[in-house]
């Protein structure tokens, strides 16, 4: 990259741990021989907030974490498609409240999965590869967006079931797009990357009135007239290389490369000239040996941890709201060796789930100075 | 280090740059060490300052953030709730299963559990959830995975963008000379599909401002370690930049310290407001010029790019012609309807012109004596007298002027402007009277500037002008007289007394009021303004009146008027309407026209001859003949295009449609040739034909003359157009036209025997409703919408035109994925619909098709049309012959006995399959 000039210096994370907080692993489970691309915990309804949902090859299951460790396999469903290779999931749930799982992968067909049931309640078939991610809108979780390497972005309505936007076209993506994220406040925002290397915020102001619609909408899905956003109002070059994760932090942007640190900007777009801006580079969290594609990140409820995993099975947890970024803790178990394509926080960061390329999920729990009797049972 | 601080801190802050340099070289120079300590603990604290900002915005960040969070988590809490009140009834599986794994967990850790977890499953669900993780093996006691049926998936298609016409490239679309990594569809691995010669990537320019930060550091240093020249450089050093510019910076800052402080006292306001208005036209126009597309006529035409290389046609456009709607006043500010207005109280109704008359003349006759000296006003009213009555008495115009011209001349340089007037009645009379009347004014006009110069007044040579025009006016009037007693049936003359009439009203009074110089000053503005502003004038402000007049033309608003006059002739009510909407009435640019006019005739002043031409170009009086001329040019010019099989063009263009078979077809360029296309003619030299947008006159012998075709309607080869590969123009063809909407608005003027030109369907976007849809044969395919005919053009393959070059990489990308959306259109460019283009782009290759492709050139752009090869039902998939080089089309693309598997075949390497037209 490009020489920073002085007074713009990023900060960056020291890689020696805090010891703040001390995980042990607690629990290894085998799902299978195909690599887990995903792992999620439902934050939308509060009483599921330890059942977690993961992806690999054409199974999606669903688990609960219980104490001391304990990890009960709740759900399981199988796409009788047997070439389905699933790479993302994210919980959902219509406007009654019921819990969905929504997942996507090579196919293109998203799945949206009524676990209140246990029954398929929709499958969306419209994005023309893959699907790289799907990510639920937490002020409304019936919006759904995703991710493909159709260079396209797509919002979705889970309830109706209808494609409302598709952000692509002429300032779109220009490769596959690997990550897309909702705006945590700003409900008409998202921010997407992808392989060609940029971040790209979209605002969805303009469509809102065809956003509400489709809560409303009775006729076939195929029908909604779906929109295009063909312009971003920012494209950021923060990267170099394809950028696999991003997700929003405020109103700043984590997001990573496959150059070894996740990097916290600001945007500051121009509002006469949208498309246009700058962007801040805030600070650096280091994750060393995580020079692979397609390995995701994830935080904690409030955004106080984000735990990512490395190409050596290795588990970085860094504190994401100090400065200068401090890493609570670098894990490391002598059988993880595999790639950790994805982690997942629990409510409270308490909890790091890890899903790996070799089909184990791994349970890390934090080790609290007064409960030492939990013990890990490998 | 210590002592000299305080005083460098001071001089800096005042900014008075020369005295810091010279100050310091006195004193010994600080050590290289001290400079660099001293911009290193800088450049520290700078970077603390960062990490102090870094930190406090975090913060921010993070309350905001707090906030939100826990926002979401009573939303989360209150789904909880609201289940609970809402469907408790209905069971919820999930929490089922949840409170299940519960209740066995709390089981295995009071006792054994897995009798426990047996007893559990009372529901037709029959699995629960497993425990994993516990001393218990999971055993038989699985869940049982619920299936998901099968989906069929669409076929792999990248999102494109929908193109109504083709596109050039766009720069960062560009797969030449950039590195990219692309991935393949089954493989996973990476591929440079770029290659190495071109890898050279330039070092980015290094940023030559200085940010805040650096500014702060240079200030600081030079503050504490003094204005050297080893401070100089090892800041340069720092900052790799060099001295120069180190220095630069200094001065600027210190300058900028200054200015801030003085800025403080300075009112700002006086900027902005429309400064626009105070640009030139030129430079106004020059955007215009690079982004409107004169072919496309849209701005920012993505077809032909900006900046195009500008073609003026060689033969000028007359200026428009604007049939009678003459005597309609345009609006309330015209200066037809303000001249009525103001002349009620006046003149009740033309039929009293008698009378009025009457009373105009001994006002004007008083206006004269109370003016200047009375011994000029009897002669000038005796001169008058004379012409017109020479006018009324002879119906010969010519004559009459002419003696009129012979007279007035001398008797002006002795006696008054008064007498110039004469020539305005005359233009009523047509042309070539006009004409004349017009040498004779200009004379006049001459004559009375000598005299004025004689008289030496103060007036400068525009408000002398501005006299003229005035007294023009008020001659004029005596003039009427005759023409009412002659003929008062033409209305230009009419309406032209009556202002003139006003006028010397207006003259009137101000003579009254006795200021001999103000009655200089008011005459620049027209009649009507003149009337209208008869009060201020009461009141004295006559001065400053005419400063506005002059002055509140800005630069740009005069060069809109002259394009104005290029276009719409002298007609004030267009130009304003049209060009000056919003920024001047039409009144005021009457005002000005005239005012023009008068400065114009001026300037040719003295040499009488060249007025004829000069004034010619300005005067709406020449109108009539003008278009007569016109009429006879456009006459000439039909006969000489009446459409000859032995014309030399065409002779050229048939061999070259013989000739042509399998050579690409050459990208046309207007050629910018002022007369007719010689041999070095860039369009000649290309091999092209020259179009409507070259430059050329229509009569150059290599350009193509459109067709002349009737009956045949352009259908087939007899037709010029159609047999050369080109669709019809209107602008060229003979006969070949198009009528607007249902033919309710009428039609325009049939050219032909109103048979209707086939040959303009891809001008006319007359296309086929296509659908997009699962192929049979491979992924997507294009099926039609409603049955057509043999022939008949179903729509445009559309895409971004790119150079060979970039279809030879792109090609070879594509070649991996196994898709071929690339055409070659000509020897230029390669039509790629891989990311743009339309529906037809999905139509497959098939070796025994239903369409064909043509390229076919429409207003001068190469196009792809597709056709249907037979009769086409609806419903059927289409299919045309890409006509893939040989061995180089996929596997599917193949006949039967000659395909391979797929698989095999989406291995083949290099080579790109293209498709050809």
């Amino acid at each position: 990259m490009a020489r920073i000039p002085l007074g713009c210096e990023p900060v960056i994370g020291s890689l020696v741990p805090s010891k703040k907080r001390d995980y042990r692993v607690t629990n290894r489970l085998q799902e299978g021989k195909r690599p887990l691309y995903a792992v999620v915990f439902n934050f939308i309804d509060s009483r599921y907030f330890n059942v977690f949902a993961t992806v690999g090859g054409n199974r999606v299951t669903v688990y609960q974490c219980l104490e001391g460790g304990v990890i009960a396999v709740l759900q399981s469903y199988v796409d009788e498609d047997k070439d389905e290779s699933f790479y993302t999931v994210t919980w959902a749930c219509n406007r009654d409240g019921s819990p969905f799982v929504v997942a996507g992968g090579i196919n293109g067909i998203i799945r949206v999965i009524d676990a209140g049931h246990e029954k398929i309640d929709k499958s969306f078939v419209g994005h023309g590869d893959s699907v790289n991610e799907i990510r639920t809108q937490p002020l409304k979780p019936s919006l759904v967006v995703s991710a493909s390497k159709d260079e396209s972005v797509r919002l979705w309505n889970v309830h109706t079931g209808v494609c409302i936007l598709i952000f692509a076209g002429a300032g779109g993506h220009r490769n596959e797009v690997l990550s897309v994220d909702f705006h945590p406040s700003d409900m008409y925002r998202i921010a997407s990357c992808g392989m060609d290397n940029t971040v790209k915020i979209w605002s969805m102001k303009e469509f809102w009135p065809s956003v509400e619609k489709s809560f409303t909408w009775t006729d076939l899905p195929s029908k909604f007239p779906t929109k295009y956003v063909q312009f971003p109002v920012f494209i950021a070059s923060v990267h170099s290389n394809y950028v696999d994760c991003n997700r929003w932090l405020g109103d700043f942007v984590l997001s990573k490369s496959v150059d070894n640190e996740i990097v916290l900007w600001e945007p500051r777009t121009k509002d006469q000239s949208p498309g246009e801006g700058t962007v801040d580079i805030l600070q650096k969290y280091p994750v060393p040996e995580c020079d692979i594609w397609f390995i995701k990140f994830s935080c904690d409820f409030h955004y106080n941890a984000a735990a990512i995993g490395n190409r050596e099975g290795k588990i970085f947890v860094w504190e994401l709201q100090t400065s200068p970024p401090s890493l609570i803790a670098r894990l490391s178990h002598a059988q993880s060796k595999s790639p950790i394509r994805q982690t997942a926080m629990s409510f409270d960061g308490s909890t790091i789930l890890s899903c790996c390329e070799d089909g184990t999920i791994w349970r890390w729990d934090a080790v609290s100075s007064s409960s030492s009797s939990s013990s890990s049972q490998v | 280090m210590a002592s000299k601080p305080s005083p460098s801190p001071s001089a800096s802050r005042s900014g008075s740059l020369q005295d810091t340099p010279m100050a310091k070289p006195d004193e010994s120079a600080p050590e290289s060490e001290e400079i660099a300590s001293v911009i290193e603990s800088l450049k520290r604290h700078v970077v603390d300052e960062r990490c102090v900002s870094i930190k406090e915005r975090m913060e921010k960040n993070r309350h905001k953030l707090a906030s939100v969070t826990s926002h979401l988590q009573k939303l989360s809490m209150e789904r909880r709730n609201s289940w609970i009140n809402l469907a408790d009834s209905s069971h919820d599986l999930l929490k089922k299963r949840q409170d299940d794994a519960i209740g066995m967990h709390s089981g295995i850790g009071t006792s054994s559990g897995d009798k426990d977890s047996d007893s559990h499953q009372e529901d037709s669900h029959a699995s629960t959830a497993v425990l994993l993780g516990t001393s218990i093996p999971p055993g038989k006691n699985s869940v049982r995975p619920i299936r998901l049926p099968e989906v069929r998936k669409l076929p792999p298609y990248t999102t494109w963008i929908f193109l109504d016409r083709n596109q050039r490239m766009t720069e960062d679309q560009s797969v030449v000379g950039r590195r990219r990594i692309y991935y393949a569809q089954n493989g996973g691995e990476a591929l440079i599909c770029s290659d190495s010669e071109e890898e050279n990537v330039d070092e980015e320019e290094e940023k030559k401002y200085f940010l805040e930060s650096e500014d702060y550091i240079i200030r600081m240093t030079i503050k504490e370690a003094g204005f050297s020249d080893a401070v100089i450089n090892s800041l340069a050093e720092c900052f790799s930049k060099n001295t120069d510019e180190i220095k630069a910076r200094y001065e600027s800052l210190t300058k900028d310290e200054k200015t801030s402080v003085d800025s403080l006292h300075v009112d700002s306001e006086a900027s902005s407001l429309n400064s626009f208005l105070d640009k030139d036209l030129e430079a106004a126009l020059d955007s215009f010029d690079n982004l409107f597309c004169r072919r496309c006529l849209v701005f920012d035409c993505r077809l032909h790019g900006c900046s195009q290389d500008l073609v003026f046609p060689a033969e000028k456009r007359p200026p428009l012609n604007h049939p009678d709607v003459e005597n309609l006043p345009c609006g309330e500010h015209c200066y037809r309807s303000v001249s009525k207005s103001e002349k009620m109280p006046t003149e009740d109704s033309p039929e009293l012109g008698d009378t009025k008359d009457n009373s105009v003349q001994p006002s004007s006759g008083s206006a004269g004596t109370r003016t200047t000296a009375r011994k000029k006003h009897t002669p000038c009213a005796r001169k008058k007298a004379r012409p017109s009555q020479s006018e009324s008495a002879s119906s010969n115009i010519k004559n009459m002027s002419d003696s009129s011209d012979s007279e007035i001349g001398p008797q002006h340089t002795t006696s008054t402007s008064h007498l110039s007037p004469s020539k305005t009645k005359l233009c009523g009379k047509g042309g070539v009277s006009q004409r004349n009347s017009k040498r004779v004014a200009e004379r006049v006009l001459s004559c009375i500037k000598k005299r004025q110069k004689l008289i030496g007044s103060e007036s400068d040579s525009v408000a002398s002008g501005g006299l003229l025009g005035g007294d023009a006016k008020l001659s004029s009037s005596p003039h009427r007289e005759n023409e009412d007693a002659n003929s008062s049936s033409q209305k230009n003359s009419k309406s032209r007394s009556r202002k003139t009439e006003l006028s010397v009203q207006n003259v009137q009074g101000v003579a009254r009021d006795g200021i001999s110089s103000a009655m200089v000053a008011d005459p620049p503005g027209s009649s009507s303004d003149v009337t209208l502003r008869k009060d201020d004038y009461a009141d004295g402000n006559s001065r400053k009146m005419e400063l506005n007049d002059n002055l509140s033309w800005k630069a740009f608003e005069k060069s809109l008027f002259e394009k104005g006059v290029e276009i719409f002739g002298k007609n004030s009510c267009l130009i304003a309407r049209n060009l000056l909407n919003g920024l001047k009435t039409c009144v005021e640019v009457f005002q000005f026209m005239r005012q023009a006019d008068k400065r114009l005739a001026y300037q040719a002043g003295d040499a009488a001859n060249c007025l004829g031409d000069g004034y010619s170009k300005f005067d709406q009086g020449n109108n009539e003949v003008r278009r007569r001329s016109r009429f006879l040019r456009r006459r000439g010019r039909v006969r000489r295009l009446k459409y000859s099989w032995k014309s030399t063009a065409y002779h050229s263009i048939r061999k070259r449609i013989s000739e042509r078979k399998d050579q690409p077809c050459r990208q046309y360029n207007p050629c910018n040739c002022q007369t007719a296309c010689g041999k070095e003619c860039p369009c000649h030299l290309n091999g092209t034909c020259c179009e409507k947008y070259c430059g050329c006159p229509k009569t150059c012998k290599n350009r193509f003359r459109g067709c002349h075709c009737a009956k045949s309607q352009c259908r087939s080869r007899q037709c010029p157009c159609f047999a050369a590969d080109r669709e019809c123009d209107p602008d060229v063809c003979r006969n070949c036209w198009v009528s607007c909407g249902d033919g309710s608005l009428g039609v325009p003027n049939q050219r032909g025997d109103n048979y209707e030109c086939r040959n303009m369907k891809l001008l006319l976007k007359q296309q086929q409703r296509v659908l997009l849809g699962k192929s049979d044969v491979s992924g997507w395919g294009a099926f039609l919408k409603k049955s057509v005919g043999k022939h008949e053009y179903l729509g445009e393959y559309t895409g971004e035109l790119i150079s060979h070059r970039e279809a030879d990489k792109r090609g070879k990308i594509y070649d991996r994925e196994n898709s071929s959306f690339l055409f070659n259109l000509n020897d230029q460019f390669v039509l790629d619909a891989y990311r743009k283009g339309d529906k037809l782009k999905f139509a497959n290759h098939s070796p025994d098709p239903n369409c064909y492709a043509k390229v076919i050139m429409v207003a001068g752009d190469h196009r792809v049309g597709i056709f249907a090869k037979e009769r086409i039902n609806s419903g059927e998939e289409l299919f045309y012959d890409y006509r893939y080089e040989p061995d180089r089309a996929p596997a599917w693309a193949r006949k039967p006995e000659a395909s391979g598997s797929k698989k095999e075949e989406a291995s083949h390497p290099g080579g790109r399959a293209k498709k050809l037209a």
